[in-house]
């Protein structure tokens, strides 16, 4: 899978899945723990890397468990003892271990999981949206959207370097079979190259016997309180020091991602927001109505958690129609991502109509032409009303 | 983020970055949640209720995997005072009854035994606490007897063991051929129980009924053990030359006699007859087994008939000897076919052979030798004069039965009575069953190979058969025991507590468990996980 470099090469070219470059990426990292529960479409990850485990490509302990409440738990226990630990899963998994998250943030334990995006049951689904991740909103972990294998292995790399300086959890998501299941080519970083980007995960305090405390026992009310102040205060922080992170990341291996990128956007009327591997579909799309002379853009939302609303505020200012592309709705209100949109733009005096548009759920597939049909009907799209096609 | 000036108590920042202290949580006594409470109930393994002397062998088979031989050993002979005899004959009913085997196989339990017996040979016996005025007088030094005089010269009671043969062991040295015993085994175990103990040894002497009467007024008590030392004979086989009981054959053998002639049959089924017929292949002779029903009926133990079939035994099952003419210096057996058992016993049916010998050995039960009637208080009989011919074992539990009666009587106990002894709060003996156990963390292993002797050196040796472990074998042997019902301080439970409410601590007996009750939330995960089936679960009220 892996070609040889030549010496002083920083990375090698490669081609493989979506599951693949997670895997590489997670190895690269070098976690001293892995614990995972296999669930499709996740299940290649942790395959590939109980291989390599079992190879022997890094030392670490990878620990089988028989359902995902244990495999979170096991991190839990891991992170406390110093290891840096990854785990990976999907839909009902991460549905599974949602208290867990809760506690994971709030014990200010450094944690990277991939989430394959998939429909959440009932009826049985296993195909992409986003209900899982955006569902686990307020858990209190980082959530970024990859578009491309390759950014999900460049992100898992910066989201352990984020994750250990800030002390919260960081949530990857790549969408189900769309890129867990496709090749693509990517350029896989030299592992030099990474260790001299993460640095050795060195937390201040770690279950230690000769050192013994307390984690995460009682706090009263007001302790408490001043515990989820850090945590807010730390997440107001977190979109700054990524940018940072992801600079350095640039520096280094020449690929360069933004909280909140703009594609095309420039004079454009109509800007479409979405996220994940649905951004390249779009793309395709604005390429072709732009080449109609549509002025049409793209936003394409990489970092969920903590919310770019700033830099969506400046992006959008001026623009007429903001159509939000959701993947995941919260029944009774509308798209999930368009409400956080619509609350990130409430306070702007120049804020464009929101359009709150469910794209697609449980895999059903999106092509070109519907984006390019919704933007030649944008002048119809309500504003008050959530769209579904 | 902004923050607000409200008037009043406000934390300084900083004070709690992470939910990280150096208090101790022990303060919440989570334990005051449960309602089910975690108890170590010590259970009793179906290896030691299977075994007529109740012998502990979970706890030593323990003890021996930790290669502690000499407290194995020590707490084996506080069961059975003969190790290395039982180890070598007994049939086992502990192994019958291991739970091991619905796992792989059974333990060797046998073997095991044997192994400790022989490490044992020539270690004394510990002194009794203090020597009691109490003097008893056994009488016959078979398995009973000096099973009964050990288990009271233990306890500091003095004992004159009489025996009528020169040598000490009854059926042990005079019916066992030495193959499966050999002799200077017994002798060595004999003879360190005897010395090491106050135990007087008095051979060359017969107790007829005027002896015993004098003997009861000499001892405080009297055991009698003399066992079924003279065959059954049946009544049509008139007494003539060739014509030999299987019993006192096997005595004349064991004092190094060989009966004349080339050819043998032997009349029986049982161990007698097995012995009979193997000895006097190791004495060059040609042997035929003559029995009523099949081989696969045959009482003798399972693995001497096999032996003695690949030893050259020859078998005419499903056959009777209706007959015996003494026809020039032979014996002409006229032998008939049996007519199935319709309940009213088996029948002749019509002559199907005829078979000519140079002797015929007759071992189809055995009978007392004398018929000493006397009733007296503090006379007390045993061994298979009482129960009918039965195991070594049996013996000797009937001889540890009568000491534990001498034992009260004199205001005394056993060291181990395992009869009556139950677990604080239970109303009766709880046996562990295989289900019972918790065996997800045991790798099947199966029992040690044994190495026998090949078939055809022992047609001409009385050499043991079966090769004694090693000890490493016997080490990795006592290991692959489960030790039901007994904590070994494993740690699984300790492992698996969610709550570190179970600690291990060292004693002086090993590891043992304490469970944390101010903190134990009653989850059960130590219950569960037990191999043993030592811990469970009692609804907290």
């Amino acid at each position: 899978m892996q070609g040889e470099l030549k010496p002083g090469e920083k990375s090698s070219r490669e081609m493989m899945m979506g599951s693949d470059a997670v895997a590489h990426g997670v190895r690269l990292c070098r976690p001293q723990v892995i614990s995972a529960y296999p669930i499709t479409p996740q299940t290649h990850i942790i395959e590939i890397l109980s291989e390599m485990v079992d190879r022997g490509e890094f030392p670490c302990q990878f620990i089988k468990v028989e359902s995902e409440m244990s495999a979170i738990a096991a991190c839990l226990g891991s992170v406390s003892a110093g290891s840096r630990s990854f785990t990976a899963t999907s839909s009902q998994g991460l549905a599974m271990m949602h208290e867990l998250l809760h506690w994971f943030s709030g014990a200010r334990m450094p944690l990277v999981m991939v989430n394959a995006n998939r429909a959440l049951g009932a009826p049985w689904n296993i195909w992409c949206d986003q209900s899982d991740s955006l569902s686990q909103r307020d858990v209190g972990w980082l959530q970024i959207y990859c578009e491309t294998a390759q950014e999900a292995l460049d992100t898992i790399i910066q989201a352990y370097w984020l994750s250990e300086r800030i002390l919260l959890p960081v949530m990857v998501m790549i969408d189900g079979f769309i890129l867990s299941h496709t090749m693509e080519p990517l350029m896989v970083p030299a592992a030099e190259e990474v260790d001299a980007f993460l640095p050795p995960y060195r937390p201040q305090y770690f279950l230690d016997t000769d050192d013994p405390r307390s984690f995460s026992a009682a706090a009263f009310p007001d302790g408490f309180y001043q515990l989820k102040k850090n945590i807010a205060r730390t997440m107001e922080d977190a979109g700054d020091i990524l940018a940072d992170g992801c600079r350095q990341f640039a520096e280094r291996f020449g690929r360069s991602y933004e909280h909140l990128e703009a594609y095309r956007c420039d004079d454009a009327e109509i800007i479409f927001c979405c996220s994940g591997a649905l951004t390249g579909t779009v793309r395709v799309a604005v390429d072709r109505l732009r080449q109609d002379s549509h002025p049409v853009g793209l936003l394409k939302l990489r970092l969920f958690r903590p919310f770019p609303s700033r830099e969506l505020a400046r992006l959008v200012s001026g623009i007429k129609r903001l159509i939000v592309l959701n993947r995941a709705v919260s029944f009774g209100v509308g798209g999930t991502v368009s409400q956080e949109v619509r609350a990130a733009l409430y306070e702007e005096d120049e804020r464009p109509a929101v359009h709150d548009v469910i794209i697609s759920l449980g895999g059903k597939e999106v092509f070109p032409e519907v984006i390019e049909q919704i933007a030649m009907q944008a002048e119809e799209l309500s504003t008050s009303e959530t769209i579904w096609i | 983020m902004q923050i607000l000036d409200i008037k009043g108590k406000k934390l300084p920042d900083g004070l709690w970055d992470f939910p990280v202290s150096t208090t101790t949580t022990e303060i919440n006594l989570t334990g005051s949640w449960k309602f089910f409470r975690p108890q170590l109930v010590e259970k009793t393994a179906p290896c030691q209720v299977a075994c007529p002397l109740y012998i502990d062998i979970a706890s030593y088979m323990w003890e021996l995997s930790r290669r502690d031989v000499a407290a194995a050993l020590a707490r084996l002979r506080r069961f059975n005072p003969l190790p290395a005899v039982c180890g070598r004959v007994c049939p086992n009913f502990c192994q019958q009854n291991c739970n091991r085997q619905d796992f792989d196989q059974a333990v060797q339990i046998g073997f095991v035994e044997r192994f400790l017996g022989d490490y044992g040979l020539d270690i004394p016996f510990p002194a009794p606490p203090a020597l009691r005025p109490e003097r008893v007088a056994v009488i016959g030094s078979g398995p009973a007897g000096l099973a009964c005089a050990a288990f009271l010269a233990r306890q500091g009671i003095r004992v004159t063991i009489y025996e009528k043969e020169t040598a000490p062991g009854g059926l042990l040295r005079y019916g066992i051929p030495a193959y499966r015993l050999p002799r200077e085994i017994l002798n060595r175990e004999i003879d360190n129980l005897v010395n090491s103990l106050p135990i007087e040894l008095c051979c060359n002497r017969e107790i007829q009924l005027e002896q015993l009467e004098k003997i009861l007024e000499e001892y405080d008590y009297v055991f009698r053990a003399p066992g079924l030392g003279q065959s059954l004979m049946p009544g049509d086989f008139l007494p003539q030359p060739g014509i030999y009981p299987g019993l006192e054959l096997l005595h004349d053998i064991a004092t190094g006699g060989v009966p004349a002639g080339s050819s043998f049959g032997v009349i029986g089924g049982g161990n007698v007859a097995v012995d009979v017929a193997r000895s006097l292949r190791r004495l060059g002779k040609e042997v035929q087994i003559i029995y009523r029903r099949t081989f696969a009926e045959m009482p003798a133990y399972s693995d001497e008939k096999k032996q003695a079939l690949e030893e050259g035994v020859l078998l005419c099952q499903q056959q009777l000897v209706t007959g015996v003419v003494a026809e020039d210096g032979q014996l002409q057996l006229i032998l008939s076919q049996v007519i199935p058992d319709d309940g009213s016993g088996i029948k002749a049916g019509e002559v199907i052979d005829q078979l000519k010998v140079d002797g015929l050995v007759v071992a189809i039960g055995q009978q007392a030798g004398d018929d000493l009637a006397l009733n007296h208080e503090r006379l007390l009989l045993g061994g298979d004069l009482v129960s009918g011919p039965a195991t070594v074992v049996e013996a000797m539990a009937s001889g540890k039965a009568a000491a534990k009666t001498i034992l009260s009587r004199c205001g005394l106990a056993l060291e181990d009575d395992w009869e009556g002894e139950l677990p604080a709060g239970e109303a009766e003996v709880r046996i562990v069953s295989f289900a019972d156990l918790h065996l997800d963390y045991c790798q099947s292993q199966k029992a040690i190979s044994l190495v026998e002797e090949n078939p055809t050196s022992r047609q001409h040796s009385f050499a043991e058969v079966v090769h004694s472990l090693n000890d490493e074998e016997a080490f990795a042997e006592a290991g692959r025991c489960f030790n039901c019902g007994i904590c070994t301080g494993c740690g699984i439970c300790w492992f698996f507590c969610p709550d570190l409410a179970i600690s291990l601590v060292e004693g002086d007996f090993g590891t043992s468990v304490i469970i944390d009750e101010d903190h134990c939330k009653g989850c059960g995960l130590c219950a569960a996980s037990c191999p043993r089936a030592v811990i469970e679960m009692k609804e907290d009220v």
